[in-house]
């Protein structure tokens, strides 16, 4: 039995409710998509990112909080370890519905079992954005569709490749430290070899790369993309590791240079390589865009004017690049969708490059004088935009398969394992691909 | 007669032989100790022991000295040994870096190890009561679960499903999925169960009965406050135990929403991954309400672990 | 007087609850899953047995049970002996007892992520202080991370250096409890300081470190945060994973490679091999006998 006194309360909700009700679609919001939507009500979109330096958003994120006042975005750079942290945490978030955050970042070489989960994601050319595809070159735009064919993912930044290089040590070693003479030191693998040597030979107290992932890497990639474009997995998702010659190129080139002793025991992302960056344990390193900031900031004001910036061998490369997309389970796919939308278009590419040297994925942007002509002043005024770009231009995409993280992960163990010591020469190669075959046994 | 020495000094002399009259075959659990041993500390011990001391704070010291200057105190040689003075500014630093949430790590986890201890401690009190001075079929059975549960590690053997549960009931990245499994802690049913056994007398409880008390009002006016000492051990103990939980939290809770263990990890890959001195203040602040608590209760804490030794 | 009424079922209910719910249905349901090739997402396949023989035959799993074991026997026989002889000397007279008991005390109040980030860098290939302080004797840098031995060390000092102190008082309570009669006759009859320590306070405290040792076997089989913080917050152990505890692997069996049906398998074995240890412990410690 409800007394008088609570109906009434009862009837005032009621009308409360039905009065927000009516008047909500009359408050028509600025935003462009279909009406219907309560617009004003304040949403709060998490956007989650990794790296070193994230991905350079803190100014647009205000600009856009700016322009949609109902819109709070918070902007959180999770971890800087994508392949360890951020990727396993995603999918775990993913899978259990909740905890992902409304615009997730996903890396170039977890796009492949990103893109295999075609539920997760919300696609976005429901909200108009497949009108973006004449912003991206052909690779990046299909990259970012589900095995599906659903738009999830609009491409950010790319690597692209260079090499930095410490030019305190250079010099102390007797190498030349302008730019283009290291270039042409090492235009192909083999002068690079030959620098290689000249420098552990000038007995400098510092190794000449600072670890074996990254130029086995820039090798492997140089190889597949003038290969059939596959390494660790054929494109029905087989495991080919073991056949695969790029692979195989790469991977002798490393134990090359480890037989030289030029490669040093730090492991990227580990606290000593840290370290090692700031203090000159290292002589060079490899450098897409985004690594540029990394070491800016890990190295710090007091060893500006220390790096410089060249071509890698082969000049052809690129190391990661991401897309934004949005997840299923946002509560706000639409604003998502928006947001997304906005932090890649080409002038926020742009913008996100001015902020911490990402390198933009649209052309358009890669083009704009800001980004093809711009120097870094922390590298000695090297003129970056020159250098990625042609890294870019001569790059041939590469098939990564859904479990190639996880089996890059592995590998490159063993690999670290070889500079170490732990494993011989001969006990190296199946190590390795053992490695990586029981990442591919375990895995569910 | 010659009393016990160390093996150094012949310090004979030294102990009177009237020590003997008064000894006893079950001596008295006398913390101070006065009366109950004979040996003195020799050199040698007291060698020992200044060794053990040094060992067991140089640690924290050498958090305490790189977290009070800057990023390059973790790779000097040789290291430095005293304290700097940026204390105060990585401290600020460290609490406004949202890469790792270290302040909300920190509340967090006094709300959950907070609830955890007062939890543990009305479970324990009440199921401890029932199994000291009740007498109830099958409390034998019951009493041996509890003690085969002690000894499995719920948190590592279940944390698959628990995980799956987690997702299943919508709490992944809650705080009562932190709180919930860590409520099953058999230690302390034990525990309260010896200090009601020996805190309340029998009399006491059947005397109450007589007089008409029901079990819960026993529990309440005779009961609780005569254990008050044991909730205090067995709170604080169950508190600092929980704070150093790191596995299950890590599963269950996302890097925005951590408990201090997780956000410490999360320093480490943060904003300020090359920065040890930030990383040090950072583990510094998450001991800091341990080493509070400890420094205020020192004294029961150590009893209740000299307690729990001998009952073991 | 036996109390008839439902109260003390009631007053154990809670607890009983709740282990129900949080203890063993899930170890109950940990069982059901290891059956299974379980993803999150999509079918879930009845398996039986497969998960567990796969584990069994698997090289990189049994390394990671050598790991757990060798590592849990580093970071327990030193840290309680050490904590028998601490006791021993804590036993003696001096001034400022509860300050040294504190003292010896503080590592147990640290945490447990603080610690292995502290030692971790202490243990630095290159800038850290104890191969700095070795090589002040002439001693090679030692890469810390690369062995299985010298990891293990490096992480077992971590634990052993919580514990120690804890696991002495515990001890140097049960001491102070041993009669004093045994030691005057065994002065008596001449017998040394040493031998009294061995063949009266040591058997004389055999529950005590029967329970220490249980206690201690746990926390060392189930290391995780230690050896996960010496790599850098990585899961894999080291290159090689030579430090990866099976703790370590099950959560990276589901975290990293979304297979739960392994990683359930992988906690029961884990469970399996508690049991055994400390089975094996409890025979070991009871032979302990009271001599003469």
């Amino acid at each position: 039995m409800i007394s008088k006194a609570a109906r009434r309360t009862k009837l005032r909700w009621l009308v409360g409710v039905a009065a927000i009700a009516l008047l909500a679609p009359a408050c028509g919001g600025d935003d462009d998509s279909s009406s219907g939507s309560s617009s004003d009500e304040p949403v709060t979109l998490t956007v989650n990112v990794f790296g070193g330096d994230g991905f350079g958003y803190d100014n647009l994120v205000k600009q856009y909080e700016q322009q949609h006042p109902n819109i709070t975005v918070d902007y959180n750079v999770v971890t800087d370890d994508y392949d360890n942290e951020f990727r396993p945490q995603l999918i775990q978030q993913l899978d259990a519905g909740s905890g992902a955050g409304d615009v997730v970042a996903i890396e170039e070489q977890g796009v492949g079992q990103m893109m295999s989960m075609d539920d997760a994601w919300v696609d976005l050319s429901d909200y108009g954005l497949d009108s973006r595809e004449s912003d991206y070159p052909a690779w990046k735009w299909d990259l970012g569709h589900t095995n599906d064919g659903k738009l999830a993912g609009l491409g950010t930044d790319v690597g692209g490749m260079a090499m930095c290089y410490r030019t305190d040590l250079f010099k102390q070693a007797g190498l030349p430290t302008n730019r283009d003479q290291v270039a042409a030191m090492w235009q192909d693998w083999d002068g690079f070899t030959q620098t290689a040597q000249k420098f552990v030979d000038s007995g400098v107290d510092a190794a000449f790369i600072d670890s074996p992932n990254q130029i086995y890497n820039i090798r492997l990639v140089q190889e597949a993309g003038n290969g059939d474009g596959t390494s660790y997995f054929d494109r029905e998702n087989n495991y080919i590791l073991a056949d695969s010659p790029a692979v195989k190129t790469a991977f002798d080139y490393v134990l090359q240079l480890n037989d030289m002793g030029a490669i040093g025991k730090f492991q990227n992302w580990t606290d000593e390589w840290n370290v090692a960056m700031e203090a000159g344990g290292f002589a060079t390193m490899g450098c897409p865009a985004w690594m540029a900031g990394v070491i800016e900031s890990t190295s710090g004001k007091q060893n500006a004017g220390n790096w410089d910036m060249a071509p890698v061998p082969g000049v052809s490369g690129n190391w990661g690049g991401s897309w934004l997309a949005v997840p299923a389970q946002s509560d706000h796919p639409e604003e998502a969708a928006a947001l997304a939308d906005f932090l890649t278009e080409p002038s926020s590419q742009l913008a996100a490059y001015k902020a911490i040297s990402v390198f933009p994925s649209s052309p358009e942007a890669q083009q704009n004088p800001a980004v093809a002509d711009s120097k870094n002043a922390y590298f000695n005024d090297a003129p970056v935009g020159q250098i990625i770009s042609d890294s870019i231009t001569s790059f041939q995409p590469v098939y990564y398969g859904e479990l190639h993280s996880a089996v890059r992960a592995a590998v490159e163990d063993v690999l670290y394992g070889v500079v170490e010591g732990t494993y011989s020469d001969d006990e190296a190669w199946d190590a390795f691909v053992s490695a990586g075959q029981e990442v591919v046994d375990t895995s569910g | 007669m010659s009393t016990v020495t160390s093996r150094t000094r012949a310090d004979a002399a030294s102990e009177p032989a009237d020590r003997r009259p008064t000894r006893r075959l079950r001596p008295r659990r006398n913390r101070s100790g006065a009366g109950v041993h004979v040996w003195d500390a020799t050199p040698l011990t007291r060698i020992a022991i200044g060794a053990t001391i040094i060992l067991s704070i140089f640690p924290l010291y050498w958090m305490i000295v790189v977290a009070s200057r800057d990023a390059s105190a973790a790779t000097t040689f040789p290291p430095p040994m005293t304290p700097g003075g940026n204390l105060g500014d990585n401290v600020s630093t460290a609490i406004n870096d949202d890469s790792s949430n270290l302040v909300k790590g920190l509340i967090n986890s006094f709300i959950v190890s907070g609830t955890v201890a007062f939890s543990v401690v009305v479970i324990s009190t009440l199921a401890g009561f029932a199994f000291a001075k009740l007498r109830f079929k099958g409390s034998t059975v019951l009493l041996a679960i509890i003690l085969l549960t002690m000894a499995v590690p719920l948190q590592h053997i279940g944390i698959v499903p628990l995980y799956i549960m987690m997702i299943e009931l919508g709490w992944v990245n809650t705080l009562q999925a932190v709180i919930l499994p860590f409520l099953v802690n058999g230690f302390g049913i034990f525990l309260m169960r010896q200090y009601t056994i020996q805190a309340v007398p029998d009399e006491l409880v059947e005397a109450a009965r007589i007089d008409g008390a029901s079990t819960l009002r026993i529990y309440w006016n005779i009961v609780l406050p005569a254990v008050r000492p044991g909730i205090a051990v067995l709170g604080l103990l169950t508190f600092m135990q929980n704070w150093n939980e790191f596995l299950w939290p890590l599963i269950a809770l996302s890097p925005d929403n951590p408990t201090v263990q997780v956000a410490i990890q999360q320093l480490t890959t943060g904003n300020y991954s090359a920065d040890y001195s930030m990383i040090f203040t950072g583990t510094l602040l998450s001991i800091l309400p341990l080493l509070i608590v400890f420094i205020a209760f020192g004294k029961q804490i150590v009893g209740g672990i000299m307690e729990g030794g001998v009952k073991a | 007087m036996v109390d008839l009424k439902a109260s003390p079922y009631l007053l154990v209910s809670p607890y009983f609850i709740l282990f129900l719910i949080f203890g063993a249905f899930p170890l109950g349901f940990t069982l059901w899953v290891s059956l299974h090739d379980w993803q999150l997402a999509g079918d879930k396949e009845w398996i039986g047995l497969d998960n567990y023989q796969f584990l069994l035959t698997n090289e990189r799993f049994r390394m990671t049970v050598v790991n757990t074991i060798g590592m849990f026997v580093l970071a327990t026989v030193p840290q309680l002996l050490l904590a028998l002889m601490v006791a021993n000397a804590l036993n003696k007279r001096f001034r400022g007892r509860l300050l040294i008991r504190l003292g010896v005390l503080i590592p147990m109040v640290t945490s447990v992520v603080a610690v292995a980030i502290v030692f971790s860098q202490i243990y630095g290939t290159k800038y850290g202080m104890v191969n700095w302080f070795l090589g002040n004797f002439g001693v090679d840098p030692i890469d810390w991370r690369k062995t299985s031995l010298a990891s293990w060390v490096a992480i077992s000092s971590m634990v052993d250096w919580r514990w120690t102190g804890y696991n002495a008082i515990i001890y140097l309570a049960a001491m102070q409890a041993i009669p004093r009669v045994l030691y005057e006759a065994a002065t008596v009859d001449g017998a040394s300081s040493r031998r009294q320590f061995w063949h009266i306070t040591v058997p004389q405290l055999k529950p005590v470190i029967i329970f220490t040792v249980f206690i201690s076997t746990i926390g060392g089989l189930t290391l995780f945060a230690e050896p996960m913080m010496f790599n850098s917050g990585r899961l894999d152990g080291g290159t090689t994973g030579q430090f990866q505890t099976v703790a370590m692997y099950i959560v990276q069996a589901f975290r990293e490679r979304n297979n739960y049906g392994l990683a359930a398998a992988a906690a029961w074995l884990l469970f399996a091999l508690i049991v055994v240890i400390a089975l094996a412990n409890y025979l070991v410690v009871n032979r302990i006998r009271e001599s003469r």
